[in-house]
């Protein structure tokens, strides 16, 4: 039996690759936070209360223009790639308590959730890890946000250093757990090719949705057509 | 004040995304939204089933993608793009988030460096 705690402690190191891209996103936060006239305070308590980078930043670009109903449904409909998210994790937490399913929701984002459910694929995943997973990003994005509140400007792009690109090799790296024939790795190419044109085409993150409700559905039809083949 | 209690609005609108799936598919109730084929002898949950498996797949590849060819919403194939594509290439071979990440790092500094 593996303990509880080691397993936390190996979630949130899992995050480690993963902190200078978010803390240099939550840098970027922070400064464009002050810009339409935030605190430092008020941009480290809106990262740790709403804990949702996407939409944190969609939201900094109407505020002042728009009423809180409209952010808060800018923010839901930017987070609706995590009922995608939430769909697919659901059947390795069904042995948890509602709070324990609570409490990995509240803090799930797209890292921890990318951790959690490639762990579970190779099946060393655990419900410590993924809280360990989201406990370290947690704590991260609100650091980072604090820091380019209060230092401004005077900080550099995060571009120049490739911090941008910490997230998209982490999760290609997390993929490969997923890209275990040909089906699934049809429907990784073409979840890729589905979101990168509808990033182009849509608004928000509509493309996640888009892409991952396709290619997922793609893999199914796959599936189905490669079992009549067989059947013929 | 007023902007704590949007940002509340904010953080459980938030939680709704979060939690909904994880609370209604995460059930172990014995409609068996998982479980059904082999038991129930029905399709529809083991459809469900299936087509969850393709889920991760699909989503990661969806943030992937963007992220690496149209970071600011459009199409741009400049260094970073060729560093994620390196780092495919390696994740490909090493199915390891580290070496993809060493790897394309690697080439990004290497290249900005040489003056790309």
């Amino acid at each position: 039996m593996r303990s509880g705690s080691h397993d936390f402690w190996r979630g949130v190191w899992a995050t480690a690759p993963l902190l200078p891209g978010v803390v240099a996103f939550g840098l970027l936060y922070g400064v464009m936070a002050r810009q339409v006239g935030f605190t430092p305070w008020q941009a480290w308590a809106m990262s740790l209360i709403v804990h949702a980078g996407s939409a944190q930043f969609a939201v900094l670009g109407m505020w002042g223009a728009a009423g809180a109903t409209t952010i808060i449904l800018t923010t839901l409909v930017i987070n609706l790639r995590h009922l995608l998210m939430g769909a697919s994790v659901a059947p390795h937490l069904r042995d948890l308590s509602p709070p324990w399913k609570a409490l990995l929701a509240l803090w799930m984002s797209d890292e921890s959730y990318a951790l959690a459910i490639a762990e579970y694929e190779r099946g060393r995943g655990s419900h410590w890890y993924f809280l360990g997973a989201n406990v370290g990003i947690y704590l991260a994005w609100p650091a980072g946000g604090l820091l380019g509140a209060t230092l401004g400007t005077a900080i550099p792009n995060p571009g120049r250093y490739g911090l941008d690109l910490l997230f998209p090799l982490a999760f290609l790296g997390l993929l490969t757990a997923f890209l275990t024939d040909r089906i699934s790795v049809a429907v990784a190419l073409a979840g890729g090719g589905l979101a990168l044109m509808g990033a182009l085409l849509l608004p928000g993150k509509w493309h996640v949705v888009v892409a991952g409700l396709l290619g997922s559905a793609l893999g199914l039809l796959l599936e189905e057509v490669g079992k009549r083949w067989k059947r013929c | 004040m007023e902007a704590l209690l949007i940002f509340a609005g904010m953080a459980l609108a938030t939680f709704v995304t979060r939690y909904t799936m994880i609370a209604v598919l995460g059930r172990p109730d014995p409609a068996r939204p998982f479980g059904g084929d082999e038991e129930s002898g029905g399709v529809q949950p083991g459809l469900l089933r299936r087509w969850l498996r393709y889920v991760p797949a699909a989503v990661l590849a969806a943030l992937v993608v963007p992220a690496a060819l149209a970071p600011r919403g459009e199409l741009d194939l400049g260094l970073p793009a060729l560093a994620v594509l390196i780092g495919a290439v390696v994740a490909w071979r090493t199915r390891n988030v580290l070496w993809t990440i060493a790897a394309g790092m690697t080439l990004f500094w290497l290249f900005r460096a040489l003056g790309w």
